[in-house]
C-alpha cells in the first residue's frame, strides 16, 4: 500500500495528530478546548469560525480544531475533515430536546469518507448540571453501540469542572497511537 | 488605527506611520490608495517573535516547513514577480526592506484583530492587544501602511520564559477562503532565527478565528539573548499571508528586549 503507508510513516516521524471537534452550538466545545489548556472559561461567547490549538502532549504534538457548530455553519464542516485522525463529538447532556438533531448529525459525519479513519470520542458534557443525562443514557439515546466503523468511546465530562478532559484526550491519543503510529 | 493594549510585560507600539528608524516603511507594492484590509496582524507577529526568538529553528506548528532545500532569492529578484509564492519567501535569507505586496492585494478583507500571549507556567497574561472593527467609511483616511508595521517593547525576562501560548484573532470578509496560509520569518540581524508556517485552510466566510500556538521556549544561548538585548530593534520579522498560494498580505514587526523604549 503506498500513498497511506507513506503517510502513516511521516506521521509518525513527527507524532503528529490533527483532532476535530465537532457538536451542535452550545455543547461546550469551545469551552471545552479553552479549559483544556487552561484558559478561563468565565466569557465564551458562540464561535462564528474555527479555534485552533497546536499543543504538545505526551511527546505527541496535537493540532485541535474546534469549529463552530450553529447550523449555518455545519456545511462548512467538511471542508475540515482532511486528515484528521480524531474526531471530538461533544454532546450537551442537559440539551434533551436535540438529542435527536444531534444523534443525526453524527451519523452523517460517519458516513463521511474523508473521517473514515478516525477515532470517535464522545463527551457527554456538562455533566455538572443538575438535569443532566447520565453518558450512558446519552449513549443509548444516540446508538452508539451500533456503531461499527469507528473506534469509539463515550465520557461524562464537564468543561466547566474540567472532570475527565484529560481522560477522554488521552484516551483518544492512545487509539490513535494504537492505530496509527505502530501500523507498520 | 487604534489598539489597546494591556501588558504587564510588554509595551508595544503600534506605529500607523512608520518613523524612519523602522525597518521597512514603503509600500513594495507602490499602491497608495486607500488601505483595502490593510491589517494590525502585527499582533501575532511577537507570537513568532516569541517562537523565533528563542527557537532557532524549532518550529512547533501544525503544518511547516523549513527553508531547507528551498532555492535562495533575493528580495529584489522577488520584486520583478507579479505573483509570489510560499516557496519564494521560504527562500529569502534576510528581513525585506520593503512590502513585497500592496495593501489593496489583501481582496479576502483578512483583518487582524487580537493578539495574546500567555505564559503558561503561571497563567499569566503577558502580553494583549486588541483592534476594535475599523468604520468601513474610515479606511480612506488612513496611511496606507498603517497597521503593516508594529514595534514590540520587551523586557529581558521576556526571552527567558519557558513556555507561552500565542494567540491570534482574524477575521474574513464576505467570501470564503480556501486555502490561508501563514509564513513568518524572524531574524536577528541577518540570522535566521526562525521560519514558522501554518496552513488554515478555509476559512469561512464572514468569519472570526482564533489560533493559539503553545510552545516551549528553547533556551537561547546567553550571547546571543544579551545581543538581542543590547541591539533594540534588530530582531525584525516578516509575515506573510497567503490566499491559495499567492501572497495577499505582509507585515512587519522589530523588537527589543531591553525593557524600555
Amino acid at each position: 500500500m503506498g500513498l497511506l503507508t507513506i503517510l502513516k510513516k511521516m506521521k509518525h516521524k513527527e507524532r503528529e495528530m490533527r483532532l476535530l471537534m465537532l457538536g451542535l452550538d452550545n455543547a461546550g466545545k469551545t469551552t471545552i478546548l479553552k479549559k483544556f489548556n487552561g484558559e478561563d472559561v468565565s466569557t465564551i461567547s458562540p464561535t462564528l469560525g474555527f479555534n485552533i490549538k497546536t499543543l504538545e502532549h505526551r511527546g505527541f504534538k496535537l493540532n485541535i480544531w474546534d469549529v463552530g457548530g450553529q447550523k449555518s455553519l455545519r456545511s462548512y464542516w467538511r471542508n475540515y475533515f482532511e486528515s484528521t485522525d480524531g474526531l471530538v463529538w461533544v454532546v450537551d447532556s442537559a440539551d434533551r430536546l436535540r438529542l435527536d438533531d444531534c444523534k443525526r448529525e453524527l451519523s452523517v459525519l460517519l458516513l463521511e469518507e474523508r473521517l473514515a479513519g478516525a477515532t470517535l470520542l464522545v463527551f457527554a458534557n456538562k455533566q455538572d448540571l443538575p438535569g443532566a443525562l447520565s453518558k450512558e443514557a446519552i449513549q443509548e439515546a444516540m446508538g452508539l453501540d451500533d456503531i461499527k466503523t469507528h473506534h469509539w468511546c463515550i465520557m461524562g465530562c464537564s468543561a466547566v469542572t474540567g472532570e475527565n478532559l484529560l481522560s477522554g484526550v488521552d484516551w483518544l491519543l492512545d487509539d490513535i497511537a494504537a492505530r496509527v503510529f505502530t501500523a507498520d | 488605527m487604534s489598539y489597546s493594549c494591556n501588558s504587564s510585560e510588554a509595551v508595544c507600539i503600534n506605529s500607523s506611520n512608520p518613523t524612519k528608524s523602522s525597518p521597512a516603511n514603503t509600500s513594495g507594492g507602490g499602491g497608495g490608495g486607500g488601505e483595502g484590509g490593510t491589517e494590525s496582524n502585527s499582533k501575532h507577529s511577537p507570537d513568532r517573535l516569541q517562537r523565533n526568538a528563542p527557537a532557532e529553528m524549532k518550529v512547533k506548528q501544525g503544518s511547516h516547513s523549513d527553508a531547507t532545500g528551498v532555492p535562495t532569492i533575493t528580495e529584489d529578484e522577488l520584486l520583478t514577480n507579479s505573483v509570489i509564492s510560499p516557496e519564494d519567501v521560504l527562500g529569502l535569507q534576510k528581513i525585506t526592506q520593503n512590502y513585497l505586496c500592496s495593501p489593496e492585494q489583501n481582496v479576502h478583507m483578512i483583518d487582524f484583530t487580537r493578539f495574546k500571549i500567555r505564559d503558561m507556567e503561571t497563567g499569566t497574561v503577558l502580553f494583549e492587544i486588541t483592534k476594535p472593527p475599523m468604520p468601513a467609511g474610515s479606511r480612506k483616511d488612513c496611511d496606507p501602511n498603517a497597521g503593516r508595521f508594529v514595534r514590540y517593547q520587551f523586557t529581558p525576562a521576556f526571552l527567558h520564559l519557558r513556555q507561552v501560548g500565542a494567540t491570534v484573532e482574524f477575521t474574513v470578509g464576505d467570501t470564503p477562503i480556501n486555502n490561508f496560509r501563514m509564513i513568518e520569518r524572524h531574524y536577528f540581524r541577518e540570522r535566521l532565527l526562525k521560519s514558522f508556517d501554518f496552513e488554515f485552510g478555509f476559512c469561512m466566510p464572514s468569519s472570526k478565528n482564533t489560533c493559539e500556538h503553545i510552545y516551549e521556549f528553547p533556551a537561547l544561548s546567553e550571547d546571543i539573548m544579551r545581543e538581542m538585548i543590547l541591539h533594540p530593534y534588530e530582531t525584525q520579522s516578516d509575515s506573510f499571508y497567503f490566499v491559495d498560494n499567492q501572497l495577499v498580505m505582509h507585515n512587519k514587526a522589530d523588537y527589543s528586549y531591553s525593557g524600555g523604549p
